[in-house]
Parts: C-alpha cells; sequence; structure tokens
C-alpha cells in the first residue's frame, strides 16, 4: 500500500467519527439554546398572567396573535406536593387554529392565590420540530464531511507530493543504483532535515556497500595474483622432477597427475582473474565480431575434441550476425556457453545450436531442470563433473551483464536451453 | 648465452635459474630493482627475463631505462597480471615477449630460444632436428630433402616439439598449447591421441631420424632416433 493511500485513509477514517461527534455536539448546543430562548419566552408570558390574574386584571385572550396557549387549572394540595413548582417540557400541544398537534415547549407554573388555592398555570409556545432539525443537521454534516473530505484529501495529496519530493527522488535514485556502478553519489538537494539526514545514510550506506563491493573485488584479484608466483614455483617444481631425474614410471605418472590437478588450480585461478577483470570493466575495446563466424570455428573445435564421445553439433545460423564487442569477451561467451552444452551431454547426444532474430539458443539433453536462479552464480554445479570450474556459465552471465545482454535458463522438453539474447 | 633473471620471488628465482643452468646458460639473478639496475650498469647480458612487480619499484621503468639508454638485451617480461593491456604496454615498451605466471618451465626455455633466434636474426629459419627441417614461416616440413605434407594440427604439433626437443611434454600441455586454452575440460585425450598417431606415422613412413616417443601415456617427447645421423 502506497504511504499516501495509508494516510488518506486513516483522515478518512478519524474525519468519521470526529463528524459525529462535531454533529452531536452541535445539535445538543442547537436544541439548549433554542429551549433556553423559548423557556425564558415562556416564563415572562406565565409571569404576566400570573401577576394579572392575581390582581384581578382581566387575562389576555387566548392565542391573541401568537400561538402561545395558556390554560389555568385550580390543583389540589396534594398535587402540588408531588409536583415541582416551575417545570419544563416539551410536548405535542392542539392547536385550534390549525387543527392540528404541533411540538411545544411547555412550562407548567404551580401558584397560590390570596385565598390559598393553588393554580397551575401551564403556558406552552410551539417550537420546532426536533425531527426535521437532526435530519437537517445529518444531511449537513455528511455533506460537510464529504466537502471536508475531498478538501483534505486534494490538499494533503498536494502538500505530500510536495513535501515528500526528495523521498521519492531517493526512491527513484536507488531503484537505477547498481553495486560498482560509477553514479554512486545520492541526490541530495532538500532543505528539510529528515531528508537531508534520509539521504546522507543512504550515502554512508551505498558508500560502505561501494567499499566493500570493491574490496572484495580486490580481494579476489589480489588473493588470485598472489597465487600465481607459488604456482608457477610449485609447476615448474613438478616440471623439474620429470624433466631432469630419473623416476619409475609410477613416479611420473603421479607427478603428470600432479601436475595435471595443479593445472586445474591454475585454470581455475585465470578464470578467477578474467571475471575480476570483466567486473572492473578492463576490456574497453570493441570491434566488429561476427558471432557465427565464431560459433562455427569453436564447434568445429568442439566436434574435435569430443569426437570420442560421438556428440553432434546441429547448427541453424544465418549467414553472418556482427555484434560490437571486445573479441576476447566474445569468445569467452560463445566458448563457454558451447562447452557447457558439450561437457554436460551424454555420449552420442545432440547439441544444437541456434541463431535468429538476434537469440542465440544452445541446448543439449538434460535429464531434470537445473535451478535457473542459481544457474550463473559462480562454483553452482548441478551434477560434479571432473576438471569442471564451475565458472563457464558465471563467465557467460558476466559477459552478458558487461554489455546489457540478457541470458536465460529454460527447460523445454527434456532439453536445457541457454539464451543469449542481443537487445 | 648470459641471461639475468629480475625476480623477487626466491623460489621461483631459484628453479628459474636451476633449469637454464641445466640448459647450458650463463645466469645470474637479482631480486631487488635495485640490484638489477647495478648488475645491468655494469654487465651485459643477452636476455634479461624480467618481473615487472617488484617490492621496490615496477620493473616496466626498468624496461624503459635501458630501452632509453639503446642496450640492445633481449627483454622477456614476466607477470603475475595476464591483461592484454600490460601485454601491449610491456611490448610497446620494447620488450620481446611477454610470459604470465604461471608458466610452464619449459615454455619459458622455449621462449628463450625463440627471442634469441629472433636477435640473431634468424626468427624465421628453419627448426632442424635430425633430418627434419620445419620451416615456421612457409608452413612447411623436409624431411631429407622429400617435403612432408601435413594437415594444420599435426604441423602445430610438429612445430611444438622441434622447438622444445628432449623435453617430456604431457598431453595435457601440448592440447592446450596447439588447440588453445579452451580445451581445459576434455575429460579424454583421444583427439591429441588420433593426431599423433597420423603424425607419427607419417614422420616414420618418410624415414624421419626423429620420433615422437610415448612416454608412461601421459606425454611425448620428441628423441633422435639414430644418435650418428
Amino acid at each position: 500500500m502506497k504511504l499516501i493511500y495509508r494516510i488518506l485513509l486513516r483522515l478518512s477514517l478519524v474525519l468519521l467519527p470526529l463528524m459525529a461527534l462535531w454533529a452531536a455536539l452541535f445539535y445538543y448546543t442547537m436544541v439548549d439554546e433554542i429551549n433556553d430562548e423559548a423557556d425564558d419566552a415562556l416564563e415572562d408570558y406565565s409571569e404576566l398572567i400570573i401577576i394579572r390574574m392575581l390582581a384581578g386584571e382581566p387575562l389576555p385572550r387566548l392565542n391573541e396573535g401568537s400561538n402561545n396557549s395558556y390554560t389555568v387549572t385550580p390543583v389540589d394540595a396534594e398535587y402540588v406536593h408531588a409536583r415541582p413548582r416551575i417545570d419544563y417540557y416539551d410536548a405535542e400541544v392542539y392547536i385550534p387554529e390549525k387543527e392540528e398537534t404541533e411540538p411545544a415547549r411547555v412550562m407548567t407554573t404551580i401558584f397560590c392565590d390570596d385565598d390559598g388555592v393553588y393554580y397551575e398555570l401551564r403556558v406552552a409556545t410551539p417550537t420546532f420540530e426536533k425531527d426535521d432539525l437532526l435530519r437537517t443537521i445529518l444531511w449537513w454534516v455528511v455533506f460537510l464531511y464529504v466537502i471536508l473530505l475531498l478538501t483534505v484529501i486534494s490538499l494533503t495529496v498536494w502538500v505530500f507530493h510536495r513535501s515528500m519530493r526528495p523521498l521519492y527522488a531517493l526512491l527513484q535514485w536507488l531503484d537505477g543504483y547498481r553495486p560498482g556502478s560509477v553514479k554512486a553519489q545520492v541526490p541530495n538537494d532538500t532543505q528539510i532535515t529528515e531528508f537531508r539526514r534520509l539521504n546522507e545514510a543512504a550515502q554512508q550506506a551505498v558508500d560502505r556497500s561501494e567499499q566493500l563491493f570493491e574490496r572484495q573485488k580486490q580481494f579476489i584479484g589480489n588473493a588470485s595474483h598472489e597465487l600465481q608466483t607459488p604456482l608457477a614455483v610449485l609447476g615448474g617444481r613438478i616440471e623439474w622432477l620429470l624433466d631432469h631425474t630419473e623416476l619409475t614410471e609410477e613416479q611420473m605418472t603421479e607427478l603428470a597427475g600432479m601436475r595435471r590437478t595443479l593445472d586445474r588450480i591454475v585454470r581455475l585461478n585465470k578464470t578467477l582473474l578474467l571475471l575480476t577483470r570483466i567486473d572492473n570493466h578492463q576490456f574497453a575495446d570493441t570491434v566488429e565480431v561476427d558471432i557465427v563466424a565464431l560459433l562455427r570455428e569453436q564447434c568445429a573445435l568442439y566436434d574435435e575434441i569430443y569426437a570420442s564421445r560421438g556428440i553432434r553439433c546441429a547448427m541453424k545460423l544465418p549467414q553472418s550476425f556482427c555484434v560490437q564487442m571486445n573479441e576476447s569477451l566474445a569468445t569467452v561467451l560463445v566458448a563457454n556457453l558451447l562447452k557447457n552444452a558439450y561437457v554436460h551431454s551424454a555420449p552420442g547426444a545432440l547439441v544444437e545450436v541456434r541463431l535468429h532474430d538476434r537469440e542465440l539458443t544452445v541446448t543439449n539433453d538434460g535429464d531434470t531442470p537445473l535451478d535457473g536462479t542459481r544457474i550463473f552464480t559462480r562454483f553452482y554445479q548441478g551434477a560434479r563433473k571432473e576438471g569442471s570450474t564451475g565458472l563457464g556459465l558465471a563467465l557467460v552471465k558476466a559477459v552478458a551483464d558487461y554489455y546489457g545482454f540478457r541470458v536465460e535458463y529454460a527447460f523445454v522438453e527434456g532439453r536445457h536451453c541457454f539464451t543469449v539474447v542481443w537487445r | 648465452m648470459k641471461i639475468l633473471i629480475v625476480e623477487d620471488e626466491p623460489s621461483l628465482r631459484e628453479l628459474m635459474s636451476r633449469t637454464l643452468k641445466a640448459e647450458r646458460y650463463v645466469v645470474e639473478t637479482a631480486s631487488t630493482y635495485v640490484e638489477a639496475e647495478d648488475k645491468l650498469a655494469v654487465y651485459t647480458y643477452d636476455c634479461i627475463l624480467l618481473d615487472i612487480m617488484l617490492p621496490d619499484g615496477d620493473g616496466l621503468r626498468l624496461l624503459e631505462q635501458l630501452k632509453k639508454e639503446g642496450k640492445r638485451e633481449s627483454v622477456i617480461i614476466i607477470s603475475a597480471r595476464d591483461s592484454l593491456e600490460d601485454k601491449v604496454l610491456g611490448l610497446e615498451l620494447g620488450a620481446d615477449d611477454y610470459l604470465p605466471k604461471p608458466f610452464h618451465l619449459m615454455e619459458l626455455s622455449a621462449r628463450i630460444r625463440s627471442v634469441a633466434r629472433r636477435s640473431r636474426g634468424d626468427g624465421n629459419r628453419e627448426f632442424v632436428q635430425g633430418n627434419v627441417r620445419l620451416d615456421p614461416a612457409a608452413y612447411r616440413v623436409f624431411v631429407g630433402e622429400q617435403e612432408l605434407s601435413l594437415l594444420r594440427k599435426e604441423f602445430d604439433i610438429l612445430a611444438y616439439f622441434m622447438q622444445r626437443p628432449g623435453h617430456l611434454v604431457d598431453k595435457s600441455v601440448l592440447a592446450e598449447a596447439v588447440w588453445g586454452d579452451h580445451v581445459d575440460q576434455a575429460d579424454n585425450y583421444h583427439f591429441v591421441y588420433a593426431q599423433m598417431k597420423n603424425l607419427r606415422r607419417k614422420l616414420e613412413e618418410a624415414g624421419a631420424t626423429i620420433e615422437l616417443k610415448a612416454v608412461y601415456g601421459f606425454g611425448y617427447k620428441l628423441v633422435l632416433t639414430d644418435q650418428n645421423a
């Protein structure tokens, strides 16, 4: 969920009870105020009637120009004790002129004349209809809620986008960030303290990871370089023994085996150095390379090398396909793709090489699909193969990444398909 | 022929020196930039094996200095850095060859011989062993006066052995030298065997006095069949 949606949802949810509370408060205050006014008027009115009555003056006629009405009823002492002296309440009162009952505010006053007779004066004044008021208020509250919500939302969206711009700038930058790339400067053109700190923190994290990345690359490079001399010494000593001393066949065979193992270490080391150099972008010069010619040449080589295992190669290639690449990297790419297919094929199997629509596909037989996410990582091997470095496909991937080609793996109809896409 | 080995790693220095002495070269060694500079100021050498990563300086600077002084020594750079740029830079500065570590000692001797041939001005001349002559420039092989017709790979193999007479060559080393770096995962060397079989048959049928002798199933050695020939 995007942050802005979360904020808007919460605002809407908070506004809802707030508006309801506000509506209730408004309603009760309003009713209170109106009742207060009505009560004041009723008080004046009843006072007038009582004074007149006590003074023996004529009472005002009923409904004299107003909707006010009154009744005076004598009451007994028991009733007086049971009731408060002055009482206000709401009631439905029949209005003769209108011939209907209307909601009214009623005030009852109990008083006693000089003769000690108690009377109850009931004055009433028509007042508003509470249902109507309630409905109106409800309607307006809903209306207000919607208006307020729209206003708040649009304001929030506007304010949010204006003030969160640095955050989105950072996110966009992070999306485009690749470790080891040249542009490792986090954008920081904001005056807001929090965002400045966030950007600085991001910069620090990026610097740290760049440093680690660099250090790791350097470490692999240095370790491989440092190994070269001892490997040369070791190889040299074995060679000396083979060349200059009298040895039995058994000793010689053992030594030769040792040297082949050593050669494998040397090759592994060289491959690691090659990977490091690709990662370090040390293959700047590009020329026009014909991939088709390279494929034919390498296929012929592997056909010869694996002739004893009877592996056949079927090629479906166009006349030529030229790309701008470093020549040695192109060879690394093609050779390792083909080698992988040949090495992992059973005797007599068919290796298919197709190049069509800027897509190079190399397929070979397989029993089970390989883990497509890990197949291109260093030293990942489905089944350990004698003499295999486990770096061939990592090299393919490194070269592809270097030039921004895509490499894909799929398992189709019992065949491993490796595809390089030049786009 | 007098050779100066400039290499800081004692073990490798000793080994190189021992190997080259066994090949009847006069060998001197230097372990640092300063020592090499001193020796070069006093003596002249035919060939210098120069490690460019020295503890007290860059070997390339030594090379530059040599060339500036107009010295005639052949220089073979030995480096742990195996990149095209380094190689190009080294050769541009006037080195005669560039040998990345780790190398086979046999390879080192072959390079020295080849550099020596070139500096004597007979770089394109034939290699001769027994009654076999091999002309690397024209891609031709003669047994006595008779030309021997060889396939491309057979020629490459023979050329490789002609430059390393008497040395035991492992099949895997031969495969890498002739077929290229990419043979590294071959699980057998049948393809080497197939070519060797043809080449040996052709040599024998032509009456060559050299033989590519199989050694205990893992390698071959070029030997003269008739020491008196």
